[in-house]
């Protein structure tokens, strides 16, 4: 009795300092994602009322380049690095609140589109990476990290194939980088690209959502595109998110049938804790909506939340990309990398431009 | 995309439960605080 009293106040100590710690890299998420916003209000009204032509760039852009500026010049100071953190929690707050902005038929039908392509993404993907991996002769296990990494969500899920595969460190790493080099790459080349072919939101959606690797960097492409676009694109990415489990845990059978990982003895509590679960909030949100939970101003304020947490997670995404950490990772897992990831974004653009065809998006 | 093992923040070190987890619960509440008229016209 005595130690539990002796624990507690030390325990809520710590919980309050824990949240404390992460006040100053939340704020400045904040102000880096506010000023994004400023900076596309102020620029598009400056332009009009000059009658300059000048593009509409998204807060989305200047968010996440003011973070890249903040970070590959004066860095980031210890003191913000734990509240920046938490631009992974803003993300995938922001996709459970954006599951209200769907009526549950569209979910239904994208999403079973999504998914029929994801299945296809991710066999190619993984196929094709293992080849490139041994072509290039990686070490297996680098391979296998790269290859889960750019076939279903990038840097999560090569933290969680870590775990069941007992990669090394060093390998993670590796892979890690390579997709967060690749998905910054992406924010730029795949709107561009999709400008270029005059893609539709729904179609250019749907691509981002495939061939971009991480989930912050996906929700990012698409929204930079349009809004539409960015819904379209977080929905395709929660649906290759949702198939993380059953290829963590194939590949965990893999090297435990080799005797280089710990053997899984319950398959359905692994896939339950691989299971991302915010896609379920997703869906539970989506569901409410159908069954008219909210009024329209209401799923209006819903989808508004979304977007605070997005401005959040776009800062981060800028403000954690370091080109100087990035290059010291090595040369090899990048071309691997990059030559995979131009290949799957190649084979995605066949596979939205297929279904288009066949199921007039 | 996300799991367990996630994320190195306080808030998933904060407990038993994952990042994804108290997303979900958050988007709840705020959900609740919209539905329940606390949270009006969130304006963007």
């Amino acid at each position: 009795m005595a130690s539990t009293t002796a624990l507690s106040p030390v325990k809520s100590e710590s919980a309050l300092w824990n949240a404390l710690r992460l006040v100053p890299g939340v704020l400045l998420l904040a102000a880096i994602g506010y000023a994004g916003k400023i900076l596309e209000r102020f620029l598009n009204t400056y332009a009009k009322a000059h009658h300059w032509t000048f593009p509409n760039i998204e807060y989305v852009l200047w968010a996440i380049l003011i973070g890249l500026a903040i970070a590959n010049t004066v860095g980031v100071p210890k003191l913000f690095q734990t509240g920046i953190a938490t631009y992974e929690f803003w993300l995938k707050l922001g996709i459970v609140l954006l599951g209200a902005r769907f009526v549950l038929a569209d979910v239904l039908k994208l999403g079973g589109i999504s998914l029929a392509l994801v299945v296809i993404e991710i066999t190619l993907s993984l196929a094709l990476m293992t080849f490139l991996g041994r072509l290039f002769k990686l070490k297996p296990k680098l391979t296998t990290l790269l290859a889960i990494g750019s076939s279903i969500c990038g840097v999560s899920a090569i933290i969680a194939a870590k775990g069941a595969i007992d990669a090394d460190d060093e390998d993670s790493s590796f892979a890690i980088a390579a997709i967060l080099a690749l998905g910054a790459l992406a924010l730029f080349t795949f709107p561009a690209i999709a400008h270029g072919l005059h893609m539709n939101d729904v179609s250019y959606g749907l691509w981002a959502g495939l061939g971009v690797d991480n989930t912050a960097e996906a929700t990012a492409a698409g929204a930079l595109y349009s809004d539409a676009a960015g819904k379209v694109a977080v929905l395709a990415k929660t649906a290759r998110n949702a198939m993380i489990g059953f290829v963590v845990l194939a590949y965990a059978i893999y090297w435990a049938g080799r005797g280089q990982a710990e053997a899984v003895t319950n398959k359905a509590a692994s896939l339950w804790k691989k299971f991302p679960k915010f896609v379920l909030g997703f869906l539970l949100m989506s569901l409410l909506v159908g069954f008219h939970a909210f009024s329209k101003a209401q799923i209006g304020s819903l989808g508004n939340l979304s977007k605070w947490a997005f401005l959040l997670t776009f800062a981060g995404v800028g403000l954690r990309t370091n080109f100087r950490d990035m290059s010291k990772q090595g040369l090899r897992p990048f071309i691997v990398g990059a030559l995979g990831e131009v290949l799957i974004a190649c084979l995605t653009l066949g596979l939205v431009v297929g279904a288009n065809r066949i199921w007039g998006l | 995309m996300s799991t367990d093992t996630s994320s190195n923040t306080p808030l998933s070190k904060g407990g038993s439960l994952s990042l994804d987890t108290w997303a979900v619960i958050v988007a709840v509440v705020l959900a609740l605080a919209v539905r329940f008229g606390i949270l009006k016209n969130v304006p963007w």
